[in-house]
Formats: structure tokens, C-alpha cells, sequence
């Protein structure tokens, strides 16, 4: 595989599996990381958490990456993709400011 | 094919009637894009009596659902619905399932890839007779509100209690002189409820739900357009990539899954192919709006076809095309630039799904 097509993957991965991981742990949920797609809707249908869940997270994100998610957008935490989008263009922003 | 008992009522208003798995459904009534917009702006009201209905005393009921759906239906509490799903002994799916727990019963409702029969034939085998399941699909309707304003159309006809209901919820409401079952459920990403009313009602309950639907701007719309909406919302659609992969494991199903369950049809299938690991996943893609997805088209990564597309429609809001495709495990990921259809085709791009932010996020019907 093309070098920067496995960069791109490796990078997405080093966001993802610890984001898995740590759901997992926080919210108890009776599954391997491997069991949860990346586009699983985390409300509602799909996991089915709610509100109380939300809090957990946003702390997750915040402890794995130091990344605060704001609090008037919930279209960030629909799935584990969409919070690994956030996660990774807040990264972007950092890079470019130092 | 099962006849639906509105295609009369729903013929009078210029309905376009097709068939899919050996049930009548209601293609489209208009431009699908125009039916789109009465979902994303207003509200759509579309039969659904397509689906299989059941009924089972919770009593005997509990061990039978239990010992054939891969989901937890003992751990389904008072008044709340499960979503999951029923495979084959090959553990492939073949039910996309609600199962509501009623109280003194349970009711379930199934988008089935097969037809009523082989449905039938499957739980007898497993001893649906003797645990006392009812077939009430002949007898019974399952009418679909969809949109950003569904919750006002319910609200109008059954009371303001019905915007306490949380997603997948189910509760009882009168009904000239009969009882409806109301489920807060849908897979449009706006609000949704179905109804499930008897045969007896289903033309006064269309009329009246049709006629609040048309004070909101709203109309009727067929079952078509809910195709394009699963896929714009990530919704799982057994008639779309159901149908084509139907390995519930390739297409992210586990979360409907009790893997600790003793038994359910289809276990040890499943379990292996989770043991071994998997060697596809499904996941989104997206191109601009000169170059379309479909179905069956292949796709390619430096000049070698790596997956082929397995669900598409064109997403009134991106304005570009979306799909879902079949990619081997290690470049399953969103972020990624293929090619279409040959090595030099036209880009796509894998994405983070759902790529839209419905109206519906920003409603709060506690607020309201």
C-alpha cells in the first residue's frame, strides 16, 4: 500500500481504536472494539445512549485527546466517525497554530 | 403477493404501486424529490402495512421471541421497544425487527427479505404455535409518520403525553371505539412514529392522520423515498444492503446482538465469523453530483478493484451522490480517495456517516 494512504489510515486509526476503547470502558457496553462500527449511531437508534451517556462522551474525548467539544453542537457526537472527524481537524487547527 | 387493505384508498390519490419480496408496497406517489422535501421540511405520512405483524402473550411469549432473535428481549423493560433482527441458520439476516413490550403482550413488526411464508415457516419450526404467536399482518395496518413535524400530526390526534415518548417507545391510545398502538420509531432521521391500527380503522385513521399532515405542509409519500432517507441517515436498510450482503457482522449489525445469549437462530454461525474476524465492512462513500454511485459499480485503489458498491442514492441535501460499498478490512476507513468504476474513473471519497444534520437535532420536543 501507497505510503501516505497507509499514513491517512494510521492517523485515523490513532484516533479511533482509543476512542472505542474508552467508550467501552466508561459506558460498560457488552462489546469488543472490533464490534463497534465506526458509523454506529451512538443516540437513539444504534447504542441507544442518552443524555446522561453524552457527558461520558465528551469526557472521553476530552481525557484521550485534550480536545473540549463544544456544547451547542450535537451533530459531533452522532457516531464514532463524526467524533473522530472533530478530533482530527481540532488536531489540524493545533499543528497550524504552533 | 399480499395485497395492502389501503391500496384502494391509496390508489385514489395517484399512488404508483410496486411489489418487493412478495408484499404490495406504495412506490411513490410524486417526484420522489418533492416527497423528500415533505420529509426534510414538513411531514410524510407512507403506509407501511408492507411489514409483518405479530402479537404473543408476554407469558409464553418471552422465552419464544428470546430463543429465536439475536437480540435481548428479556431485557426490553415496560412500554419500550427493541430494535434487532432475525438470521438464518447461516446467520445471515433475513428480518429487520421492532419488538415492543406491551405489557400483557408483545407485538412485533418485521421488514422481511423473505416472504410471508417462509416468515411463517420459520417460526412454527421454532415452536411459534405453541407459544401462541399471532399472525396479524392480514388483519391489521402500519401506517409511517415521518418529518420534522411528525410530532405535531400525533400530538393533534392522540394528545400532548405522545411528545413524553421516547425513541423507541410504545404506548396505547384510543381510537373510534378501538385500540392503536403508537411507536415512537422511524429511520428518516427526523421525527417518526407508526401506528398500527386494525383493518376496520385503517381508512378513518389514514384520513385523519393525512389531513393534519396536510395542515403541517405536509402529504403522502411512498415507500421509495425512505430508501434514499435510511442511506442519507446511516439507517440500516434490509432492502437495500440487507439484500445485497446480508452477513449482519460485514454490515455493522452487532450492536443489535446479544453475544452472550445462550441461543438465538443463527448463533454459532455468527460467533464464528466473529471469532475469525472480519475480512469486509461496509461503509459509506461519497461523489459529486457529475458523477453518480449505483448499485454493482466497482471500485478501485492504485489501479486495483477493491469493492463494489452495494447501496447508492442521490442526497437532495449534499447535492452529490452517496453509497454504501464493501471494502476489505484494512482501508475500511472514511478519508480515503478511490477510483469508480475503473482504475482512472471518477474519484469518490469514504466518509463518515451520517454525512447530514437533520432539522429534527435541533428540535426539542421537551421544549416545545
Amino acid at each position: 500500500m501507497e505510503s501516505t494512504l497507509q499514513a491517512t489510515i494510521d492517523r485515523r486509526i490513532a484516533v479511533i481504536n482509543p476512542i472505542k476503547e474508552e467508550l467501552i470502558k466508561r459506558l460498560n457496553l457488552p462489546y469488543k472494539p472490533e464490534d463497534l462500527h465506526e458509523d454506529i449511531s451512538l443516540f437513539g437508534a444504534g447504542l441507544g445512549l442518552d443524555s446522561l451517556d453524552a457527558l461520558e462522551v465528551v469526557l472521553c474525548i476530552e481525557n484521550c485527546f485534550k480536545i473540549k467539544i463544544p456544547d451547542n453542537d450535537p451533530s459531533i457526537l452522532r457516531s464514532i466517525n463524526t467524533l473522530a472527524d472533530y478530533v482530527l481537524a481540532q488536531k489540524d487547527i493545533q499543528k497550524g497554530t504552533q | 403477493m399480499r395485497k395492502i387493505p389501503l391500496a384502494n384508498f391509496l390508489s385514489e390519490k395517484g399512488v404508483e404501486l410496486g411489489e418487493r419480496c412478495g408484499v404490495e408496497i406504495p412506490l411513490k406517489f410524486k417526484d420522489i424529490k418533492d416527497e423528500y422535501q415533505i420529509i426534510r421540511d414538513n411531514v410524510g405520512i407512507t403506509d407501511f402495512s408492507y411489514m409483518q405483524k405479530y402479537r404473543i402473550p408476554a407469558e409464553t411469549g418471552l422465552d419464544f421471541l428470546d430463543s429465536i432473535f439475536v437480540g435481548n428481549v428479556a431485557k426490553i423493560r415496560f412500554c419500550r421497544v427493541l430494535h434487532t433482527f432475525l438470521a438464518d441458520d447461516q446467520g445471515n439476516i433475513i428480518a429487520d425487527c421492532y419488538i415492543a413490550n406491551n405489557d400483557e403482550d408483545y407485538i412485533v413488526f418485521c421488514e422481511s427479505i423473505v416472504d410471508d411464508k417462509n416468515l411463517d415457516q420459520i417460526f412454527e419450526k421454532n415452536g411459534s404455535k405453541e407459544a401462541g404467536l399471532e399472525n396479524i399482518t392480514d388483519s391489521h395496518v402500519v401506517i409511517s409518520i415521518d418529518g420534522v413535524k411528525a410530532w405535531a400530526v400525533v400530538k393533534e390526534i392522540f394528545g400532548s403525553d405522545v411528545l413524553g415518548l421516547p425513541y423507541l417507545s410504545i404506548e396505547t391510545y384510543p381510537f373510534e371505539g378501538n385500540d392503536i398502538s403508537l411507536f415512537r420509531a422511524g429511520k428518516t432521521s427526523e421525527f417518526g412514529y407508526l401506528v398500527m391500527a386494525s383493518k376496520e380503522n385503517a381508512d378513518q385513521l389514514m384520513k385523519k392522520l393525512l389531513a393534519q399532515a396536510q395542515k403541517h405542509g405536509g402529504g403522502l409519500c411512498g415507500c421509495r423515498v425512505h430508501d434514499e432517507l435510511r442511506l442519507e441517515g446511516r439507517f440500516f436498510n434490509i432492502f437495500a444492503e440487507g439484500l445485497e450482503v446480508k452477513d449482519p457482522l460485514v454490515l455493522g449489525l452487532q450492536w443489535m446482538i446479544d453475544f452472550d445469549k445462550d441461543s438465538f437462530i443463527g448463533r454459532d454461525a455468527i460467533l464464528s465469523r466473529r471469532k475469525h474476524g472480519l475480512k469486509n465492512k461496509i461503509i459509506g462513500i461519497r461523489a459529486d453530483s457529475s458523477s453518480g454511485i449505483c448499485v454493482g459499480d466497482d471500485i478501485y485503489i492504485q489501479g486495483e478493484k477493491i469493492s463494489v458498491v452495494k447501496a447508492s442514492c442521490f442526497s437532495n441535501i449534499l447535492k452529490s451522490y452517496l453509497g454504501l460499498a464493501l471494502f476489505p478490512i484494512e482501508v475500511a476507513y472514511a478519508g480515503l480517495e478511490f477510483n469508480l468504476k475503473s482504475s482512472q474513473g471518477p474519484k469518490v471519497q469514504s466518509i463518515s456517516m451520517p454525512p447530514i444534520v437533520p432539522k429534527s437535532l435541533n428540535v426539542k420536543l421537551d421544549e416545545l
